[in-house]
């Protein structure tokens, strides 16, 4: 028995020996240049639209081609931080405009400037290319936007004699919170709110009163919770513990786990990024109708731009021909097909249009498209320790204060020490 | 001989004990299993049930041709096996040397064992990237079976060690008087008395690298080279939005391998516990 064992055992690591011989990269093609194309797209029917449209350059372009890598979108920091530390960078990386001012500082990503065409950069807006510009360089070509937006039952609005917004009479704060508390009746709650990753939704939302937390003193940047940041964060805690209006219950759940709930009717409202509706349409019950409904309105309806953004890595020996490969991802007719894959707004406002007159859920994606002039840059895109300060301090410190575990100006002496702490 | 006045009520006892485990343990494998066959409007429903009401194969039909999961399985499958054997043949007379050889050498060497179980993946990583990087073996899975090697020794080493302790060294005097060379008594004395410590030694490897996320994300970067559990990682989204069912099947088909694994040498490391137990 044993000798039988042994000779099994045998036979299956020449086998495995035998097959590792071949485990050298695939993909490869005979071509004069082979970019690599990280990418962390991940709903399925962008990962297909991305497929797709890498497929075709590959057909019409022999000489130039394209290598796709498909990663975890959870561990694009990490990704990038090691492979741009062994300098093994692939050509062409996909991440978001708040994640590249650290790369950007340390030299990895190329400066586009000279690189792009003058039709890309006339097809995307001024303000958004301001969201890619880091003193004076511009390191990516910025592509998909989202915005945080309330999701709503349309029946149970209905029910509740309450008028949908529209995009030219937009909700403000006040009639949200109004509209939250006449729906909350009979055990089921205005708004179901996933508050777990409470950092971004509030550096965006708390635009809407002029609060962008960060601001320039002496030459550097220093955080405050002054009145429209305050205004902004009372009013959602207040919202969950005074009005019970909000599900305190979501608080410590993410954005998608409140979905079931807000399905089943425990929730009238649900505010979630944009692209949350990809999630409505796969995972609704049928006959539940559901509108994306337009940004809240506070002293105005800004949001922060944070693309999604593809840049040219610096060690790419290659860098005419991953612009010229980017230039053609980032026209209209393929940004439309990944903005539509991902429910994202395309940064160039042709695709967005294309886009309207292509889909069906004409309605949202009216909505979703039109909040694009209200997209602009905010600070935090330029900070480089910013992805520290929001992993290690505002996250657990804006828990906190939604748990009401904290009051707000211990919140407020959290993030101001906390980001002097990172930045020592 | 344990006796007692009501035999047939302890038997009772112990087999309902046996099956209320057996169920706490399987619950979350047969919940995964029904998740693998719910579509996604039924994942979604605020009180879900156990039996699917609608169920479909789609789930695993993503996983499979959508997601390519059968060439991520195969290349943890060479990983993990290589791994095992690369291990124990590495591992065995190391810990011959560790657990026969008296003195500083031995004792600093299993110092420095225990010490190396300290240091976590996250602390070393870019130096181990770099130290690859420098000998051209990133993004392949020779690279990562080195890792693996690496980072699972100074366990084998510590276990297999112990085991040899417990082996009387007059069997080893004894084969010595007859002629036999100290390879000779390692093969032939030594091993196949360890069968269980070998077996423990194959399935703890195995597990270890079929198992691992962290080396093989940030080491492998081709799509052809990647891992299970790089693969089953791509089914998570951002916020909190996950592709349960795909997940689900894509994780139930990552178990049968193991299992596989675990049936096949379950038999070996049972026969050798069990050998030499009765005299004559």
């Amino acid at each position: 028995m044993r000798k039988r064992l042994s000779i099994a055992l045998a036979a299956l690591a020449c086998a495995a020996l035998a097959a590792s011989a071949g485990s050298a990269q695939t993909g490869k093609r005979h071509a004069s240049v082979t970019l690599n194309f990280m990418t962390y797209v991940w709903q399925p029917t962008t990962v297909t639209a991305t497929k797709q449209i890498v497929a075709a350059w590959n057909a019409s372009h022999p000489s130039i081609q394209v290598n796709e890598i498909q990663i975890d979108p959870n561990t694009v920091h990490d990704y990038l931080v090691t492979n741009f530390a062994g300098g093994t960078a692939p050509d062409i990386v996909h991440d978001e405009a708040a994640d590249l001012a650290g790369f950007t500082k340390q030299g990895y990503l190329a400066d586009i400037r000279t690189l792009r065409s003058a039709t890309l950069k006339q097809s995307i807006p001024k303000r958004v290319w301001d969201a890619v510009t880091y003193g004076g360089k511009i390191t990516a070509v910025p592509t998909l936007l989202q915005t945080y937006n309330v999701f709503a039952n349309v029946d149970a609005l209905k029910a509740g004699g309450i008028k949908l917004p529209t995009i030219k009479n937009p909700w403000t704060w006040t009639q949200f919170r109004a509209a939250a508390k006449k729906l909350t009746k009979n055990g089921a709650f205005g708004v179901g709110w996933g508050l777990k990753s409470p950092v971004s939704v509030s550096m965006s939302m708390a635009l809407n009163f002029g609060g962008s937390f960060f601001y320039k003193q002496g030459g550097s940047w220093v955080v405050k919770v002054g009145k429209g940041e305050t205004q902004y964060l009372e009013t959602v805690h207040d919202m969950i513990w005074k009005d019970g209006s909000i599900d305190p219950a979501g608080v410590g759940l993410s954005g998608g786990s409140v979905l079931p709930a807000f399905f089943a009717g425990k929730y009238a409202m649900t505010v979630q990024g944009n692209y949350a509706a990809q999630q409505m349409i796969l995972e609704a019950p049928s006959g539940f109708r559901w509108a994306l409904l337009p940004l809240l309105k506070g002293t105005s309806q800004d949001q922060m731009a944070d693309p999604q953004t593809y840049s040219i890595t610096s060690q790419s020996s290659h860098k005419k021909e991953a612009m010229q490969f980017l230039t053609y991802l980032a026209n209209a007719q393929n940004m439309q097909k990944l903005a539509q894959g991902d429910w994202l707004i395309p940064s160039n406002p042709i695709a967005g249009k294309k886009l309207i007159r292509s889909t069906k859920h004409y309605g949202s994606w009216t909505v979703a498209v039109s909040s694009l002039p209200a997209l602009s840059p905010h600070p935090l895109n330029y900070l480089t320790n910013y992805p520290q300060f929001k992993s290690q301090i505002a996250t657990p410190a804006l828990q906190a204060y939604f748990q009401n575990k904290s009051s707000i100006a211990d919140l407020s002496t959290a993030l101001t020490s906390g980001w002097l702490s990172v930045n020592k | 001989m344990i006796t007692t006045r009501h035999p047939r009520l302890l038997h009772a006892g112990q087999y309902a004990a046996l099956a209320c485990y057996m169920i706490f343990l399987a619950i979350p494998l047969l919940w995964l299993l029904s998740v693998s066959f719910k579509g996604p409007r039924e994942l979604v429903e605020l009180h879900p049930s156990f039996i699917p009401s609608r169920p479909t194969l789609d789930n695993y039909n993503i996983a499979l041709h959508e997601n390519d999961l059968v060439h991520a399985g195969v290349n943890s499958l060479k990983v993990a096996v290589l791994t095992a054997l690369v291990t124990t043949g590495v591992g065995l007379p190391a810990a011959y040397v560790l657990a026969r050889t008296r003195g500083l050498v031995a004792r600093a060497g299993l110092v420095w064992i225990l010490l190396s179980q300290m240091f976590p993946t996250i602390l070393i990583i870019i130096p181990l990237f770099l130290v690859l990087r420098d000998l051209h073996l990133t993004n392949s899975h020779t690279g990562l079976i080195l890792v693996y090697l690496v980072w699972a020794l100074p366990f084998i080493l510590w276990m297999l060690q112990s085991y040899i302790r417990g082996i009387p060294r007059d069997l080893e005097e004894a084969a010595a008087v007859d002629g036999a060379t100290r390879l000779q008594i390692v093969v032939r004395v030594i091993a196949p008395l360890l069968a269980p410590g070998v077996v423990v030694t194959l399935l703890f490897a195995f597990i270890s690298a079929w198992n691992e996320f962290f080396f093989a994300l940030v080491l492998l970067q081709s799509p052809g080279l990647v891992t299970l559990p790089v693969k089953l990682a791509q089914f998570v989204g951002i916020e909190g939005i996950v592709r349960l069912g795909p997940l689900a099947a894509a994780s139930l088909l990552a178990t049968v391998p193991s299992l596989l694994f675990f049936s096949i040498m379950q038999r070996w490391l049972t026969s050798g516990l069990l050998s030499g137990a009765v005299k004559g």
